[in-house]
Parts: structure tokens; sequence; C-alpha cells
């Protein structure tokens, strides 16, 4: 049975959604102007670098009120069905017998994976917030010592360099004809119950 | 090629300032670009052999 067959359920309600679609904003434009500049592009990115990245924050606190507050950790904790999953899928086995799943292991992998490398960005981006002057703060580098100011950088970067993968690959999973459900469920709300079925 | 770029301080001591991005930025551009390809190439496969 298809992923289309069923009549398509609430995936994703509008709350969920709207936190997607302004994530994605954010983390498009904290990417460009981080990378851009890198590669040619000048132009004054560091306002709205650090503006997309407060933004960013306030997004993921939203989300982490919703998923406390709201739906549980349970949908989206990888378990041992999800290793399963994953050693059945290298070995082009079937995957019979594994527990039905709102999101499968690859999901589930790609969320752990992108919220770690956003905590870590945005974390120590908050930090970065001393060293630059706004209209509500003079920037204050002495918090930290040169040495530990390195490191924050290169947490940054390395989160940031995690994040250009994980973003390049999740376009195109969403993009893909297989996974089109998905896409329109994160658009319109209704989509697929499941993605990991009950195998018969 | 170092990952890590250094300057130095006034006392001519190794400073960590950061990630080396002209010799890095690359990476993740092009592992992203190899698991495309190789997801491609495995419904291309698939496909095949229906």
């Amino acid at each position: 049975m298809g992923q289309d067959d069923a009549p398509p359920q609430v995936r994703h309600r509008l709350a969920d959604r709207l936190y997607h679609w302004s994530m994605a904003a954010s983390v498009i434009a904290l990417g460009a102007t981080a990378f851009l500049p890198m590669v040619g592009l000048r132009f004054d990115w560091v306002p709205i670098h650090w503006i997309a990245g407060v933004v960013l924050v306030a997004a993921v606190l939203f989300h982490l009120w919703r998923v406390f507050g709201v739906h549980g950790l349970r949908a989206m904790n990888p378990g041992p069905d999800d290793a399963r999953e994953v050693l059945r899928r290298a070995a082009g086995r079937p995957l019979d017998g594994l527990a039905p799943a709102k999101y499968d292991a690859l999901q589930k992998g790609m969320h752990l994976a992108a919220a770690l490398a956003v905590l870590a960005a945005s974390g120590t981006g908050l930090v970065m917030l001393a060293k630059i002057d706004t209209t509500f703060w003079r920037r204050n580098p002495a918090i930290l010592a040169d040495q530990t100011w390195g490191v924050i950088y290169v947490v940054h970067g390395a989160a940031a360099m995690a994040l250009l993968f994980l973003v390049l690959v999740h376009v195109y999973f969403a993009l893909i004809p297989g996974h089109r459900a998905y896409l329109r469920a994160m658009l319109t709300g209704r989509g697929p119950e499941l993605a990991r079925k009950a195998q018969e | 090629m170092r990952f890590l770029t250094y300057n130095q301080d006034a006392f001519g001591r190794n400073m960590l300032v950061g990630i080396n991005w002209e010799g890095w930025l690359w990476l993740p551009v092009a592992a992203a670009a190899a698991v495309i390809v190789l997801h491609l190439a495995q419904a291309l496969v698939r496909r095949g052999r229906r």
C-alpha cells in the first residue's frame, strides 16, 4: 500500500507548520549571510545574520514548548526498531515486524542531527552577540578570553558546516516525487499518518 | 591543509580564531552531492530491475 492510498490525516498542525517554515526561512537567511560573503558576494551581512539568529532561537524555544507541552518526545525518539530499519535498508531486506511510526529512522536521524547542529550554532551564536554593537547593548568581547573565543568560533563554524550539508540533503529529499506527500503535509497539514507502516 | 586557522597574539603565541573556510567550505557541499548522487543511482538501479 503506497503512502498516498489512505485518506490524508492531519500530520502537522498549523502551529508546527508555521514553526517549520519560520525556522527554514531563518536558517536560509543565516546560511546565505554566512557563506555568500565567503564566496565573494560582499554586503553588510552581520545585522541580517544576528537578527535571523535571534528569530531562529525564538522559533526553537517555541518548538521546545510544543514538544514538551503538546506532542511529547515519543514520536521523534530513536529506538531499537529504528536501528533495525537502518540495518535492513542498508542490506536491502524487508521491514517486516518493525513497529509502525509517524517518523521513520531516516527522518528521526535527520531531526536529531539538525537539532544538535542548530543547538550548537545558536548557543555559540548567542554568546557571540556580546561581540557586536546593537540598539539594545554595546559590544563587550572581554566576557571571554581570546582562546575561548576561538573555540566558540570553531564550534559555531563546524555546526554551520553540518547544517549546510543537512539543509542541502533535506531539500533534495523534500523535493523528490517519492516524498511528495511529506512536502504536501508540511504545506497543508494533511498527509500520511505513519512514515513506517506495519508491514504484512 | 589545516582545518583550523590561527593568529599570533602580542606574545607570539598561536591563538585559535576559527575554521579555515577557504580550504574546507567545499566539504559539506561535496558530501551532500555525494549523498544525492548515491540516492539517485540507487533509484535508477531499482527502476532498472523492475
